[in-house]
């Protein structure tokens, strides 16, 4: 007699080739520089796998990718991406721009369109015309161009925070007077540093330490008062665009 | 979609140097669908204490009437009002009374305390659904926007804000946040509240 259980008792058997790992990540578009910040904790549930864990990473001179949701999915994108602008490299024997990477980045998420990356990306760096941009993306590839954006764990926390901040939504100018279109960097890296420690303090999720990544247009020397907070210089290729890290130690508990 | 979320709106209070406020926003909606722009969430109980009420609207409407009773007999029977730390027992106390059949709704409380030496205190209090109270000292966030309020009122918060700048602080606080929740908005309304008198202003904010 074969073992009829199985019939009697139907089984299910499941793998989520998912995780949810937290953390938040954060940029910022400047007239001649873009911020791209997140901070460095990997959770699992309640757990967490580790406290320095990075979210940003360099892609070229005038090029930041900020990389959020499942760490996995993330660290695999950004080699992905790395690999494509190396082989553009030795195509075209030049860095890719800004814009064409955002586009690369749309195709290779949609790629996966049946079985996405979960992640959510957002580029920031130096377009060819000199001018500060961030880019965001969804899993699959829909992105914009904006000025600011906030994405995962804290993100509905941070961004109606940085709409008020940056945009001035809901601020009325005083009469004959009106809003900047960009704010000078020193005040970007206040907001930027105010925004994880507030995310910080009300998101399990989000603290450790805080990696910004400053990237200044061609021909453009950091602020006297950014330079007080010694900024690691990441070596670049030439003389063009120029990448600058600087660290934060965020709330452990 | 939870019940707390079908009919939207949020609440938040905050504390400042010798006064309080509550802000609310004036919608009321049934899903995705807004029914109307003018549903008040935030109510007078003495001349010294505001209550807020977010969460499912026909408890909010019930709870206000039931909290007028109590405070009513409470005056009667006490032959004074009602303070501030009283009535957020009476909150609690009155919603865990229904603790396996809850009211879905998420009170907030903003008022002044009186001090043994006569003055006034800011004391602001919130709670669950079933009264687990959340004494706090700088905000309180309810509602379906409570996420965003949270964030942007962690950071623009900071001690010992006058009136005005409390009245600043809060508007934009709720303003920016119910602008990203599809649930809260259409309009919004808030309360100083000071040892002298009561400011109300209603805030003219994006109605789409």
């Amino acid at each position: 007699m074969p073992d009829m259980s199985a019939i009697a008792n139907p089984q299910q058997r499941q793998f989520n080739p998912y995780a949810e790992n937290g953390g938040t990540i954060l940029a910022v578009a400047g007239a001649d520089f873009t911020v791209i910040a997140g901070d460095t904790r990997q959770s699992e549930g309640y757990s967490i796998q580790t406290r320095y864990a990075s979210k940003v990473f360099r892609l070229t001179d005038r090029a930041v990718l900020a990389v959020n949701g499942f760490a996995a999915d993330g660290n695999m994108f950004v080699k992905k991406v790395k690999q494509r602008l190396e082989w553009y490299r030795h195509n075209h024997a030049k860095d890719m721009p800004l814009r064409s990477i955002a586009r690369l980045i749309q195709t290779m998420l949609y790629a996966q369109r049946f079985f996405p990356y979960y992640v959510y990306n957002i580029l920031g760096g130096i377009e060819e015309d000199g001018t500060g941009a961030v880019y965001s993306f969804d899993p699959v590839g829909s992105y914009e161009r904006e000025a600011c954006r906030a994405a995962g764990a804290a993100q509905s926390l941070l961004q109606p925070f940085l709409d008020n901040q940056i945009y001035f939504k809901n601020q009325t100018a005083a009469r004959g007077y009106s809003h900047p279109a960009h704010l000078p960097l020193p005040d970007v890296l206040s907001i930027v540093i105010d925004s994880f420690t507030s995310a910080t303090e009300r998101h399990i999720e989000v603290g450790d330490g805080l990696e910004m990544y400053i990237v200044m247009a061609k021909g453009q020397t950091l602020p006297d008062a950014v330079t007080n907070l010694l900024p690691e210089e990441l070596p670049s290729t030439g003389d063009g665009e120029r990448v600058f890290v600087l660290k934060r130690d965020l709330k452990k508990d | 979609m939870s019940i707390m979320d079908h009919n939207g709106g949020s609440v938040v209070a905050m504390a400042g140097k010798d006064c309080v406020a509550i802000a609310s926003d004036l919608r009321l909606g049934a899903g995705a669908m807004t029914v109307a722009m003018n549903f008040e969430k935030i109510f007078p109980v003495t001349d010294r204490i505001y209550l807020g009420l977010t969460g499912l609207a026909t408890d909010i409407t019930t709870l206000r009437d039931r909290f007028r009773y109590l405070v009513n007999m409470f005056t009667i029977k006490e032959s004074r009002s009602i303070e501030p730390s009283t009535f957020a027992h009476l909150v609690s106390s009155t919603l865990y009374s229904r603790r396996f059949g809850p009211y879905f709704t998420e009170p907030v409380l903003a008022g002044l305390e009186r001090t043994p030496s006569g003055g006034f205190k800011p004391y602001i209090a919130g709670a669950d659904l079933i009264g687990c109270l959340n004494f706090a000292e700088d905000f309180i966030v309810a509602g379906t926007a409570s996420d965003k309020l949270f964030g942007v009122a962690e950071g623009l918060w900071e001690p010992d804000l006058g009136p005005e700048d409390l009245f600043e602080t809060i508007s934009q606080t709720l303003l920016n946040s119910v602008d990203r929740d599809a649930y809260s908005g259409w309009g919004a309304i808030v309360y100083i509240i000071t040892p002298e008198k009561v400011i109300t202003r209603t805030l003219k904010g994006r109605m789409d």
